[in-house]
């Protein structure tokens, strides 16, 4: 994967968060600037809900500001911010748990409200089609991570989409590395199933899974 | 080759993160396993089609956090919680001070009470507390006698209290009444002889006056009686007069029919005999 300018920067951010630990607002707020969109996506990807997902990043990096002062270890910036967003994503599930009220997006598809996804999507495929089965087969793997339990799906997650290391990994949820693997393992199990019992196979995607 | 990979190898296989030896081994594994080499590609398959799945855009919000003071033993929360229940027994406590408020637990009974509690009176011990029943009803007995004998005297009293008042009631009834029938017997005759002739007189206008009315009113009555009586007869007279007047008319209109007849009858019968007796002449 091509590594974009945010991602180094995110990589050699080790200064920024020094000076973020001294009180440094500027590069508090830099920090979040870079982390931001990874946060978020990983709360999305997690919950499959905008508000939510916005709900946990913001907390998160409110949480990442108050506490930054009491990080040991500089390098470990980035699954320590994982592990404050796991923490926020785990008590908001806890709270949709006791009120089971269905999300307002649920209910009434504002993206589908709005105007239509390639207007807005920054890349633009050559061939519409193909860019709307692509769209389709993303709606349906988000589907279908949801799927999963919450232990599959975090691993799944900061695995594939945020690239963490194993090691990382097992630092953000405090749990061994193998379990972590163990975890991977089934989740792309689990994941497989529901995609087979959702009848992809090699004549809908072209390849065999 | 007795290698043979778990799920962690697995795992750390497709992700790139496993070390020479152990990364050389797996290779040497897949080489010699085509359903091994299978499976390898179906997980990369697998993350190929994750890799669909892409990032959202989003634009991170202005968040404002408040300068993060050192929080010192004060600020603490439970610190602060703690204080403030203390602060409150302790209100509670000199509000009970002040008000000499009593709280106290005795045999199921919790006494709230402001001030020294009013201790009751000592009931003073019954010394005779172990009577028998002989004596109980002994002692019950005298009572109600002595209440018997209270009741009687005092019911006697009251008869002869009610006999006294009744026999003066009765001396000063018969008193009056002796006055009255003398003050009624001692009316004098002229008084009643007055009183009857003035009812008399009355009587008498009375009577008087009634056979006026009445006789005018039975005058006007036959008087209306009389005018009513003559003219149905000036009715019934005119009404037979018409009646004859038209049983009259119609007999002479009977007649005049009558008379018609008759003659158109003659003149026919005239007719007749006049044209039968012409032909005759010719003949003879």
């Amino acid at each position: 994967m091509a590594e974009t300018l945010v991602d180094i920067a995110m990589m050699h951010s080790d200064t920024l968060v020094s000076r973020a630990k001294q009180g440094d607002q500027s590069a508090q707020g830099k920090l979040m600037q870079l982390w931001y969109k990874r946060i978020y996506n990983f709360s999305y990807k997690f919950f499959l809900d905008h508000d939510l997902a916005m709900e946990v990043s913001q907390k998160t990096f409110i949480s990442m500001c108050r506490s930054l002062a009491g990080l040991q270890d500089n390098a470990r910036f980035k699954s320590w911010l994982y592990k404050i967003a796991v923490n926020h994503c785990r008590e908001e599930i806890r709270k949709t748990k006791g009120n089971r009220a269905l999300s307002f997006d649920v209910v009434w598809n504002r993206e589908a409200e709005d105007s239509p996804r390639w207007e807005s999507s920054g890349q633009r495929h050559a061939n519409p089609e193909s860019q709307y089965q692509q769209q389709e087969l993303a709606d349906i793997l988000q589907q279908a991570l949801l799927e999963l339990s919450e232990e599959q799906r975090e691993v799944v997650i900061m695995k594939e989409y945020e690239g963490l290391k194993f090691r990382e990994i097992a630092e953000v949820l405090n749990i061994s590395e193998n379990t972590v693997k163990s975890r991977m393992y089934y989740g792309l199990d689990g994941l497989k199933k529901i995609l087979e019992r959702n009848n992809f196979n090699k004549d809908t995607i072209g390849y065999e899974l | 080759m007795s290698y043979k990979p778990d799920q962690n190898d697995w795992m750390a296989y497709l992700y790139d993160e496993m070390s020479g030896a152990e990364k050389d081994k797996m290779e040497q594994y897949l080489l010699s396993n085509p359903d091994a080499r299978k499976e390898l590609e179906q997980y990369r398959n697998m993350r190929k089609l994750l890799g669909t799945v892409g990032d959202k855009e989003v634009i991170a919000p202005p968040i404002v956090v408040g300068e993060s003071r050192q929080r010192f033993l004060w600020n603490a929360p439970y610190l602060k919680a703690t204080v403030s229940i203390a602060a409150s027994l302790l209100i509670i406590m000199l509000v009970g001070r002040a008000t000499g408020t009593q709280v106290s637990f005795s045999g199921n009974e919790l006494k709230l009470s402001f001030g020294e509690p009013k201790k009751p009176a000592p009931v003073e011990s019954n010394p005779v507390a172990s009577l028998s029943p002989e004596q109980v009803q002994q002692m019950i007995n005298t009572s109600l006698t002595q209440n018997n004998e209270a009741m009687r005297a005092s019911l006697t009293e009251t008869q002869q209290k009610l006999d006294a008042s009744i026999k003066n009631n009765l001396a000063s009834n018969s008193g009056k009444i002796d006055k009255l029938v003398h003050e009624a017997s001692t009316a004098s005759q002229t008084q009643i002889q007055q009183y009857v002739s003035s009812m008399q007189t009355q009587n008498l206008q009375l009577v008087k006056d009634y056979f006026k009315l009445t006789s005018n009113e039975q005058k006007d009555y036959i008087e209306d009686l009389l005018v009513d009586f003559a003219k149905y007869l000036q009715q019934q007279r005119t009404d037979d007069l018409q009646i004859v007047q038209t049983r009259l008319n119609s007999i002479e209109q009977n007649s005049n029919v009558f008379q018609q007849e008759t003659e158109q009858i003659l003149s026919s019968i005239i007719n007749t005999v006049g044209v039968t007796e012409t032909p005759k002449e010719t003949k003879y």
